[in-house]
């Protein structure tokens, strides 16, 4: 039996999502699968970290005092002693070695690459992207600078960083780009912070409200006559592509309560909000699916990403908007209609890493020298 | 220990009581049941105690007497001056829970008793208002499918003629006599479901309602714990008929729907109709009995009966008339019973039109092959109240006929099987492997062991995965379901098995 960790919650503000893409569908799957000795790991808003069975069922984050409950417990301490231990120190102290760990967090500190740095130092296989991919894919920025340079056509851009925020040079900036234009954290996922800006006395507003949120702002050019899709796939070296999915929102563009708050009674997130597969034709769905290949690749994504796009059905032009290296709930919706079951999802996702783990064991990381020995002598002529 | 501390915690004087309330207050399946569970706080999983007065009263009296139990044990300690004083309070505290399911048992005993003769004089009066009321009365007995016969006349005559029947599983005098009593007395036809739990059990329900004419949907060995041997079972089933062949022929009333019941003169033709689908049944069918089955029933030939995820279709034809049948129901066993609704709608005198309107209107019973089709194009048929060996036959042999599709087929298996447990599930995993059903989910327990066996038998080539509870199979199959997918949730055991 694999002993495998699921990490959740976070500084964070997806942290609630986070909790939710834990458990359904990663937690439930891998208990379902069975074979695996599940320990969630939940961190908190203020980043306490604890490991406890009693977190694999949802309905104890349902509990309004389940903070109060986790303070009363022993928070989980790490040991990267040739692999990831767990710790709980104390009297009685115990202690569990992890197999594999599945990070489902979202946004800050956990989809940006922070929490695949610390697990690469730990030498323990995570699945999702590894530590670059996931760091890029984090900057909406960085994501379309890459692509841009990959050949991957993007809406026009500009961005900016608060401390060089100043009104006049980004308006000149912004002025270049047709309105309507979206203003956007650069950080965040869930759409959280983003605005719609339809004229120029809106810009400023909104891109205060995105600073409060991030460090760094994205102002895009809107796509005219919008169809929005979202392509979630999955692999290493050979990605295998699911549907090319529609949402059916109501707001002109994802928000947050579209995404996480409209699902159907008992169904969890994304199951009534979008059209599986998009009806947009056989050839632009093509087109989606060739570009979510190659931009996959480009950011050098593993084990499982979220490609979106932005079509302007009267030209019928294709624009890559983001990529989300972690999708909420995996996505595991769109995954069942394309005929993979969660379970099969979430046992292929612990392969792939495990995959890339031994991959990456095989490269050579150190090598003997004599430059130590050299520091202080004589100089080479 | 867990388990037996279980016993000393408050909640289980609920449990115990919640036990005879499911148990419907009869004191010898509560005992049973009382033996067999190990964790008395987590006896309510698909269930909850319903409030009434007298599952209140049978809680204020448990813990009252735990009360005086416990208050006696500690004037035992405080005031006992003997040596004994210790060793009496552990043993007062330690069998208090024993003490206690003896105490309510009598109490239920006692209950039982003396409501006995207010019983009497209810149904009494029942029985008379019964025997003034103009309707036709049909009585449905057997060991599977009574619901679904019931429901299936309910919607086909309800089209043309005024028809009352039970609600739920109200087949007890006690039950049929609340129902009798709502009665207004201008119903054309009464639908009686009749419970067997023990012998003499039908006979006393046919002199209660004295029944114009009976389905008998078939014999097996459901409940055969209770009975036994299957002959007592059939015994007791055909009391109907029994009944029904010491009487003479009923009158056909052929009133308009809200008439003044009408009566033309002419007898009904039929005493019985008995499942030919059954062989059991079938060997036992006398002068005026009906057989009914997929081929049909009477002078009725069923033609090109069809079946999928949307419903079932077939032509009724006979010398003189074609009724063209389309039904939400689902399998092709539900053919014979809208045959025999079909037939004592025609006898009733309702025409070809409102027959075929009546047989349209028939759709899946609640957790009885119920069709339900989720937002990720996964359907579930649940069949969970299908807890007979003929039920699980019929459904396979649908499940069977589903082509292009994965199929999933999840069950606890079946109780109250008594010695034809082995038999009965090695023959549902033999069955299953003939249908080629592509995964199978198992509940461990004490008979899917022999499920497993029938499946090696029948050289299954699909997968088999177990769950230790049947809840937690639900919750896991989300995870393992793809769009298309047919999941069959065939029979969930009452919390008195689980």
């Amino acid at each position: 039996m694999k002993t495998i960790a699921v990490i959740f919650g976070g500084r964070s503000a997806e942290h609630d999502v986070s909790i939710i893409t834990a458990h359904i569908p990663v937690m439930q799957s891998l208990h379902a699968a069975g074979g695996f000795d599940v320990w969630p790991v939940y961190i908190t808003k203020v980043g306490d970290w604890y490991a406890d069975k009693a977190m694999n069922d949802f309905a104890f984050f349902k509990q309004s005092n389940y903070e109060d409950i986790l303070k009363r417990k022993r928070k989980v301490r790490f040991l990267f002693d040739n692999g990831l231990k767990f710790i709980w120190p104390g009297l009685l102290e115990s202690k569990i070695k992890i197999d594999i760990v599945f990070p489902a967090m979202h946004g800050t500190y956990g989809e940006d690459g922070s929490l695949m740095g610390l697990l690469r130092m730990a030498k323990v296989p995570f699945v999702g992207c590894d530590m670059a991919a996931s760091a890029v894919a984090m900057d909406k920025a960085f994501t379309k600078q890459v692509l841009q340079a990959e050949g991957v056509p993007v809406v026009p851009f500009v961005w900016c960083t608060k401390s060089d925020w100043s009104t006049s040079i980004f308006l000149e900036k912004s002025a270049k780009l047709k309105y309507p234009l979206f203003v956007k954290p650069v950080h965040l996922g869930s759409s959280i912070g983003i605005t719609k800006v339809k004229r120029q006395s809106e810009l400023e507003n909104a891109i205060e409200v995105a600073f409060h949120y991030d460090n760094k702002v994205l102002v895009e050019e809107g796509v005219e006559n919008l169809i929005e899709v979202t392509l979630p796939i999955t692999g290493n070296d050979e990605p295998e592509l699911a549907s090319v999915e529609r949402p059916l929102n109501k707001t002109g563009f994802f928000d947050f309560k579209d995404k996480y708050l409209s699902g159907g009674k008992g169904s969890g997130v994304n199951s009534e909000y979008s059209e599986i597969p998009a009806k947009i034709g056989d050839e632009l769905t093509k087109q989606v699916r060739e570009l979510g290949r190659k931009t996959y690749k480009a950011l050098g994504c593993s084990g499982i990403a979220r490609v979106d796009f932005l079509i302007d059905s009267a030209t019928n032009k294709i624009f890559v908007n983001e990529v989300n290296t972690l999708p909420g709930s995996l996505y595991h919706h769109n995954w069942r209609k394309s005929g993979i079951s969660s379970v099969e999802l979430v046992i292929k996702l612990v392969k792939l890493a495990e995959e890339r783990f031994e991959d990456e064991q095989n490269l050579i990381h150190t090598f003997s020298s004599s430059i130590l020995q050299k520091v202080g002598g004589p100089k080479a002529q | 220990m867990k388990d037996l501390l279980s016993r000393y915690h408050p909640r289980y004087v609920r449990s115990l009581v919640y036990m005879m309330q499911a148990s419907e207050y009869r004191v010898r399946d509560f005992l049973r049941w009382f033996w067999r569970v190990r964790d008395f706080l987590h006896v309510e999983q698909r269930k909850e105690l319903f409030m009434t007065s007298k599952s209140l009263l049978c809680l204020a009296v448990g813990y009252g007497f735990l009360f005086i139990l416990y208050a006696l044990a500690i004037a035992v300690l405080v005031w006992g001056i003997a040596w004994w004083q210790y060793p009496v309070f552990l043993l007062i505290i330690l069998t208090s829970p024993f003490i206690l399911v003896c105490v309510v048992s009598v109490f239920l005993i006692i209950v039982n008793f003396l409501q006995q003769p207010i019983e009497y004089v209810i149904i009494r009066q029942v029985g008379q208002k019964l025997a003034g009321h103009r309707g036709l009365k049909i009585a449905i007995a057997g060991s599977f499918g009574k619901t679904s016969m019931r429901e299936i006349l309910k919607a086909v005559l309800g089209i043309g003629r005024k028809v009352a029947a039970p609600p739920e599983s109200y087949n007890t005098p006690l039950g049929i006599s609340r129902f009798v009593r709502t009665l207004k007395g201008d119903e054309d036809v009464l639908i009686f479901e009749l419970g067997e739990y023990y012998p003499g059990d039908v006979r006393r329900l046919c002199r209660l309602i004295r029944p114009d004419i009976g389905v008998i949907t078939g014999v097996n060995e459901a409940h055969l714990e209770r009975f036994k041997d299957i002959e007592r079972t059939r015994k007791t089933i055909f009391e109907l008929a029994d009944f029904l062949h010491e009487k003479p022929l009923s009158p056909c009333i052929a009133s308009e729907k809200g008439g003044n019941g009408m009566n033309t003169g002419a007898t009904f033709g039929v005493k019985v109709y008995i499942n030919g689908e059954n062989a059991t049944a079938r060997k036992y069918t006398r002068a005026r009995d009906v057989l009914y089955s997929r081929a049909g029933t009477g002078d009725w030939r069923v033609e090109d009966a069809k079946t999928d995820l949307n419903g079932s279709s077939f032509i009724l034809r006979s010398d003189s008339r074609t009724i063209r049948a389309h039904s939400a129901l689902l399998g092709l066993h539900h053919v014979g019973p809208l045959a025999v609704a079909a037939d004592v709608a025609s006898r009733l005198g309702l025409p070809t039109g409102q027959i075929e309107d009546g047989i349209v209107k028939t759709k899946p019973f609640d957790h009885r092959l119920e069709p339900k089709t989720n937002a990720q194009g996964v359907t579930i048929l649940d069949d969970s109240y299908n807890g007979n060996p003929d039920g699980v036959r019929a459904v396979i042999e649908f499940l069977s006929s589903l082509k292009g599709a994965r199929r999933w087929y999840v069950t606890p298996g079946l109780v109250e099987m008594g010695k034809k447990k082995e038999e009965v599930h090695k023959e549902i995993g033999r069955e299953l492997s003939r249908a080629g059903i592509e995964k199978v989910i198992l509940i461990r327990n004490s008979v899917t062991p022999f499920i497993e066996r029938g499946l090696q038998e029948g050289k299954y080539c699909g997968e088999v995965m177990w769950f230790s509870k049947a809840l937690g199979a639900f919750a896991a199959l989300p995870n393992f379901t793809v769009k298309g997918d047919v999941v069959l949730l065939q029979n969930d055991w009452p919390d008195q098995y689980a």
